[in-house]
């Protein structure tokens, strides 16, 4: 399936999504399965509420641009940060974070604030690239961050661990890391600015026509999801599709007049090809589990030596996660947990969860790279990966170090 | 997956109800499901026996169909819900390939049972939030919102999944049951498995009937039901409705994330070559050899756990006794096979 997939996708360069797709048909039919319609079917809707997410927030995003509200956000933001560069690499890392900090999705945050700080960013110095990665790296350590970690509310159902008492060692994980990473990206390259020069840099803003609505989508979007996570009624039950959507509406009367339904064309259109990976995606799980592939591939992992385990988990977890962060924490991350039992489960699915968001990183989907350098205007994310690499290397330390010392953070803790 | 699966009451059912008479706001959804109720012509206790909580976790589904086609009440009354999350019937995990139905041969020919989804139909109950706060405050991930054993007490104004739930605590309350049991499978990866899960209410219970299931050649773990873990029926039967409570768990590799290709004889002969290597290099927590865990050896142990903790009930309260008869004999079906104790 792999083989068939690569001949596809590079030499005879089809779609991403199409070529995946085609794989998990030839490997049906390899393994003797036959068309396997219903199977490609279901698992092609495996994903089908990401997709909807994405779509939803990529609409979002470009109402946001279009309305004139990201440039005026992105002003006020200058303004207020431009002084002190260690407070507004930190500040910046914060709100590209919060977002997954509350959805557990990295997905959330790079295409919720990320279009906010890529620009303030740029705009202060620092380049496209290393930008694009900030917001990657930004959004994946989001996404690991308490109070919300899905990664490790999927692997503690397959334990039956409750979801109680991780504050402390994703915290542990997460800041050291979010504080290095920051700095160690923008640091060097941010440059202070004068008053008069911030003036320059700033891009046209229409607050002071539209006042305080104009911030409205954004804090009606981040209010919902807050909401959603308190449990109140009729909105817990919305889902961040609608959250994303009701957002898109909302701007429509907040800032400049633009076309709505161009807007959610356009995105809808820019969105397709990580869309279509998706379901294709869904549809090589569906095969592999299928085919038997999915078991071989879990067995041989937890077949390593004891030695070869944590080299196993370091390799195995983000390269499923380049498939599904999600779909890698049961599949991969369950297993795991189980193979480390004999420690501290809240560490251990801690440092798990730290190890599967590097999976956001990579090729197919690559959520977090891709969207990130679509948000700096950056049609190949595999330039963005080059600036992850040593973050991302930062991060998959972290993680198989707390694993290690796991029953040292234990007596401490 | 749409077509019921056809279940035939023994004679001495007493009466044929639906979750909908107890919590008549399901009357007409997905959720609603029958009620099997064998009543004896003695007082005694009440029993409720609960299946298809997890329409993945097939030896719970058949031993109630089990259950319902061959008992006999004489003291007491059993109360038998065969599919608890009627709507997971209904359709297939996405990405896990499994056969949508499999096969049982009978005397009076072959029978088809559903293998659905452990969780409710998405189609039924739609979006999953993106967490989700149970209706203890327990936070899990979104998906949980559809699992039904982690929906308990239930919520007459909740989603599909937690009226469900709160339909079985009103069952619970109006038939005055004294004792819950919750028929589940897990994969044989997974801790808690061969075992009988209890509420600290029904330790007493749980270690009689392990005595007795000893006895018999059947090893059981007892594991005590965590009192932070949220939302199963173990914990919230007894908390909530105050009823002894138990949970038994039997190893099923069609549903583990280390099966190999998912089919039909993986689910009745239970054979699976990438469990064995597992077992071999010690990552699991049963033994699996070459033979497997068959569904008719599931299924007995699920009998035999029956038989044993309604027997440890009458040793331990004899008013609340329940007594029944025509239980189809664990050594027997793991011999004659489930198809010849089904109509």
């Amino acid at each position: 399936m792999v083989g068939v997939f690569i001949l596809l996708a590079v030499p005879l360069k089809l779609p991403m999504g199409v070529a995946i797709a085609l794989s998990a048909l030839v490997g049906a039919l390899a393994g003797g399965q036959g068309f396997a319609l219903r199977h490609l079917v279901e698992g092609a809707f495996g994903f089908f509420d990401i997709i909807l997410i994405i779509a939803a927030a990529m609409i979002f995003m470009k109402v946001l641009q279009e309305s004139g509200i990201l440039d005026s956000l992105v002003a006020a933001l200058l303004k207020a940060f431009y002084r002190n560069k260690v407070l507004l690499l930190l500040a910046v890392m914060l709100l590209v974070m919060f977002p997954g900090m509350i959805t557990g999705s990295s997905l959330a945050a790079v295409l919720s604030t990320g279009p906010l700080v890529a620009p303030v960013l740029m705009k202060l110095g620092l380049a496209r690239l290393k930008t694009a990665a900030f917001v990657a790296m930004g959004a994946i350590l989001g996404m690991i961050a308490p109070p919300v970690n899905i990664l490790v509310m999927i692997m503690g159902s397959g334990v039956d661990m409750p979801y109680v008492g991780l504050t402390l060692p994703l915290l542990i994980i997460v800041v050291p890391l979010a504080v290095v990473i920051a700095l160690g990206l923008g640091l060097k390259d941010l440059k202070i600015v004068s008053a008069d020069e911030i003036k320059t840099l700033l891009p046209e803003s229409v607050a002071e026509r539209y006042g305080l609505r104009l911030y409205l989508p954004l804090l009606l979007v981040l209010a919902l999801m807050i909401l959603q996570n308190l449990n109140v009624p009729l909105i817990r039950d919305l889902g961040l599709p609608a959250i994303f959507f009701i957002g898109s509406l909302s701007g429509l009367f907040c800032g400049r007049r633009f076309d709505f339904l161009k807007a959610t064309q356009k995105a809808v259109e820019e969105a397709m090809p990580i869309l279509s990976i998706l379901a294709g995606v869904g549809m090589f799980i569906q095969v592999m589990t299928l085919t038997g592939a999915r078991g071989w591939a879990v067995t041989t992992f937890l077949s390593l030596p004891p030695a070869l385990l944590y080299a196993g988990i370091g390799v195995s977890l983000p390269l499923f996660g380049g498939v599904s962060a999600y779909g890698s924490a049961s599949v991969l991350g369950v297993p795991f947990l189980l193979a480390l039992i004999n420690k501290n489960a809240l560490i251990t699915s801690s440092a798990l969860s730290a190890i599967v968001g590097i999976g956001d990183l990579m090729p197919p989907a690559a959520m977090a790279a891709r969207f990130s350098a679509q948000v700096v205007g950056e049609r190949s994310f595999f330039k963005v990966l080059r600036y992850c690499l040593v973050p991302a290397i930062l991060l998959l330390a972290m993680g198989l170090g707390v694993l290690w010392l796991a029953p040292l953070l234990d007596k401490i803790m | 997956m749409r077509e019921a699966d056809a279940i035939h009451p023994g004679p001495a059912l007493t009466a044929a109800r639906s979750l909908s008479d107890y919590f008549p706001s399901l009357k007409g959804t997905p959720g609603d499901t029958p009620v099997y109720v064998y009543a004896g012509a003695t007082e005694g206790g009440n029993v409720l026996i609960i299946g298809g909580t997890h329409p993945n976790e097939p030896a719970g589904f058949v031993t109630s169909v089990m259950l319902i086609e061959n008992i006999r009440a004489v003291r007491g009354k059993i109360v038998i819900v065969p599919q608890a999350n009627a709507s997971g019937f209904t359709h297939s995990d996405p990405q896990e390939g499994s056969p949508q139905r499999f096969p049982i041969a009978t005397a009076a020919g072959q029978r088809w049972f559903r293998l659905g989804s452990r969780v409710t139909n998405p189609i039924h109950q739609w979006p999953d939030p993106t967490i989700y706060v149970n209706p203890t405050g327990q936070t899990l991930a979104g998906i949980e919102a559809r699992n039904l054993n982690r929906a308990y007490p239930g919520k007459a104004g909740g989603n599909l999944t937690e009226k469900v739930a709160f339909g079985i605590m009103e069952l619970i309350k109006k038939e005055r049951i004294d004792l819950g049991i919750d028929l589940h499978e897990s994969a044989p990866e997974y801790p808690v498995i061969n075992a009988i899960v209890f509420h600290e209410n029904s330790a007493d219970l749980a270690a009689t009937a392990q005595m007795e299931l000893q006895a018999e050649g059947f090893e059981f773990r007892l594991e005590a039901s965590p009192p932070n873990l949220r939302g199963l029926s173990h914990r919230e039967w007894g908390d909530v409705a105050g009823i002894r409570a138990i949970l038994m768990e039997t190893p099923n590799a069609s549903h583990g994330r280390l099966k190999g290709k998912p089919s039909v004889e993986l689910i009745i002969d239970g054979k699976d070559k990438f469990y064995e290597k597992a077992a071999r290099l010690g990552r699991l927590f049963v033994p699996f050899g070459p033979d497997g865990i068959p569904l008719k050896n599931r299924v007995a142990r699920h009998l035999a756990g029956l038989k044993a903790v309604l027997s440890g009930l009458k040793e331990l309260d004899p008013g609340k006794a329940v007594e029944v008869e025509d239980l189809p004999p664990a050594d027997r079906v793991r011999v004659e096979g489930i198809g010849a104790f089904l109509r």
